[in-house]
């Protein structure tokens, strides 16, 4: 599905990734993980086209993705969420859920207008889809809350509620488990596992290891901007380079 | 007094469009437009130079709801790009380059001296027009406010990034807030004119564009009846000042400038103590059955 060549990015000086090239399937579950600056949310942000490489291609279902360009990759069915959840936090919880669906006839003058029937019945099929999946998400009695007024944990579940409002193929989840309790880590974890079955791609960065080996199929490990091992979440774990750049010697 | 209450009536009600229209743009959207005035300013001219081609008068009215909206699309093209902070020096310097060509510039529109428009004779119908058209830009910010088109606008206020992320263009949802609010405010200016009779560049300071950012950081940005009753709080204000300098013997001029100090006074202590507004923004309130 998704398929990351020889990605290139340098700002000013610091060259921030290295002919990155990674794949990711249908419903695959992979892993980011690498130390602290070594390039995985800057991957993510080519990806979503928040960031422009230099150099390489981003394709998916095996046309080239509209590189640098973020509501194009989006239309294109890819979703972000951000280490920092990002809301509207002045609004409802609902309300965040609602402006994740894509048939928006409502956001029109037009149709807001003249075709108050056809926005209604958008509105309608949207709430619906939003309840459910905030019922998955274990959200309603917080619908309507001000998504700031939620918990760090329950706000980065949100990002995933409205993510999957757009029904994307492709979710790049950024650190969905930090600074996150143990009992949302396995709400999160059961839920990804869901979408996965339901043949999403998936890619997590992601710190917690132990998050990591429980949920992922593959894992990528980046340092330096570079791709230094790939493989099972156990391969990673027994290779001796990643082990000296980012998961520290065993005791 | 019954005319000076119909007069103040139909300057309030022109007024709290002004108002509605910065909400759309700077309330919902989060635009920080110091350029109001001049959607205001475009559309009285448009009577002014119309009534000086000896046009009909609905020939200026609509060249006025035409030209505001369409100006307000070429002035957003160069913030296109740029950052919020950007927006407030683009639409404030647009708004005194058209103050200061009509000014410098007296084979347009008069100079510094203006251009006499036939007044609306009638003041019933002055009050009438100007309710109307408050009636419907009031419905208007409403259904937007209230609707789809109004919740993603708060989106983008809140997080452009998020917006983007989220599949939407946030520049096409700018220019579409910006020609509705535009066309307000110059159906405003073209009932003002008609209104007051008198069109020149002392009518379209920066000064104006603050009464209405006043108005409406004093009702409530983000909620339309907030910003009406903020409008017409200010212009209450703004009137009674008057009687005050005939009753206290003041000159009339150093009242006016005590005015805007009190609307400065207005500001400071809103942002200090009530940055919501006195009518803050509601939620909507959905009804869920929570587990």
């Amino acid at each position: 599905m998704l398929t990351v060549a020889d990605v290139s990015l340098a700002f000013g000086g610091f060259q921030a990734l290295r002919g990155v090239g990674m794949t990711a399937g249908a419903g695959e579950i992979v892993g980011l993980v690498g130390p602290n600056g070594s390039g995985k949310s800057t991957l993510l942000n080519v990806i979503a086209g928040l960031y422009l490489p230099d150099a390489g291609e981003v394709g998916l279902d095996g046309a080239p993705l509209p590189l640098g360009r973020i509501e194009a990759v989006a239309q294109r069915g890819v979703g972000r969420t951000f280490q920092v959840p990002r809301l509207a936090q002045r609004l409802s919880v609902f309300d965040n859920m609602m402006v994740g669906a894509t048939d928006q006839p409502g956001e029109r003058l037009f149709d807001l207008f003249l075709r108050p029937a056809r926005v209604a019945a958008a509105e309608a099929r949207a709430a619906e889809r939003a309840t459910a999946v905030l019922r998955r998400l274990d959200l309603l009695h917080k619908a309507n809350s001000l998504a700031g007024s939620l918990s760090g944990g329950q706000q980065k579940l949100l990002t995933m509620g409205v993510l999957l409002m757009s029904e994307p193929k492709l979710m790049l989840l950024d650190e969905p488990a930090a600074g996150v309790n143990p009992v949302l880590i396995a709400q999160q974890v059961d839920f990804l596992r869901a979408l996965r079955e339901e043949g999403k791609a998936i890619i997590v960065v992601e710190h917690n290891m132990d998050m990591i080996s429980r949920l992922c199929d593959r894992v990528y490990v980046l340092d330096a901007g570079v791709i230094i091992a790939e493989g099972t979440p156990a391969e990673v774990r027994a290779n001796e380079l990643v082990v000296r750049s980012y998961l520290g010697q065993p005791a | 007094m019954v005319d000076f209450a119909i007069y103040a009536l139909t300057i309030i009600a022109v007024w709290a469009v002004m108002a509605i229209s910065l909400n759309i743009q700077f309330g919902m959207t989060g635009l920080v437009n110091f350029g109001q005035i001049l959607p205001f300013a475009i559309g009285a001219y448009a009577v002014g130079i119309a009534t000086e081609l000896d046009a009909p008068w609905w020939a200026g009215a609509l060249a006025g709801l035409v030209a505001a909206p369409l100006a307000g699309l070429l002035v957003i093209l160069p913030a296109r790009r740029s950052s919020q902070d950007y927006w407030a020096l683009i639409t404030l310097g647009f708004g005194e380059l058209f103050r200061l060509t009509m000014l410098n510039v007296p084979s347009i529109a008069g100079g510094a001296d203006g251009v006499t428009v036939s007044r609306l004779g009638d003041r019933n119908l002055a009050l009438g027009l100007s309710l109307a058209l408050l009636l419907v830009a009031y419905l208007a910010a409403q259904r937007i406010g209230n609707g789809p088109l109004g919740r993603f606008l708060r989106v983008i206020r809140e997080d452009e990034v998020l917006a983007a992320t989220l599949g939407r263009n946030p520049m096409s949802y700018r220019s579409t807030v910006t020609a509705v609010s535009w066309m307000m405010a110059g159906a405003a200016g073209v009932l003002y004119a008609y209104v007051i009779g008198y069109i020149a560049p002392t009518s379209f300071l920066v000064t104006d564009t603050f009464i209405v950012w006043t108005a409406v950081i004093l009702g409530g940005p983000g909620r339309n009846i907030g910003v009406v009753i903020g409008a017409a709080i200010l212009i209450l204000m703004s009137v009674s000042t008057r009687f005050l300098a005939d009753w206290s013997g003041l000159p009339s001029d150093l009242v006016a400038n005590l005015r805007l100090a009190l609307f400065g006074l207005v500001l400071v202590l809103m942002f200090l103590f009530r940055p919501e507004g006195l009518f803050p923004e509601t939620r909507r309130i959905r009804d869920v059955d929570g587990r």
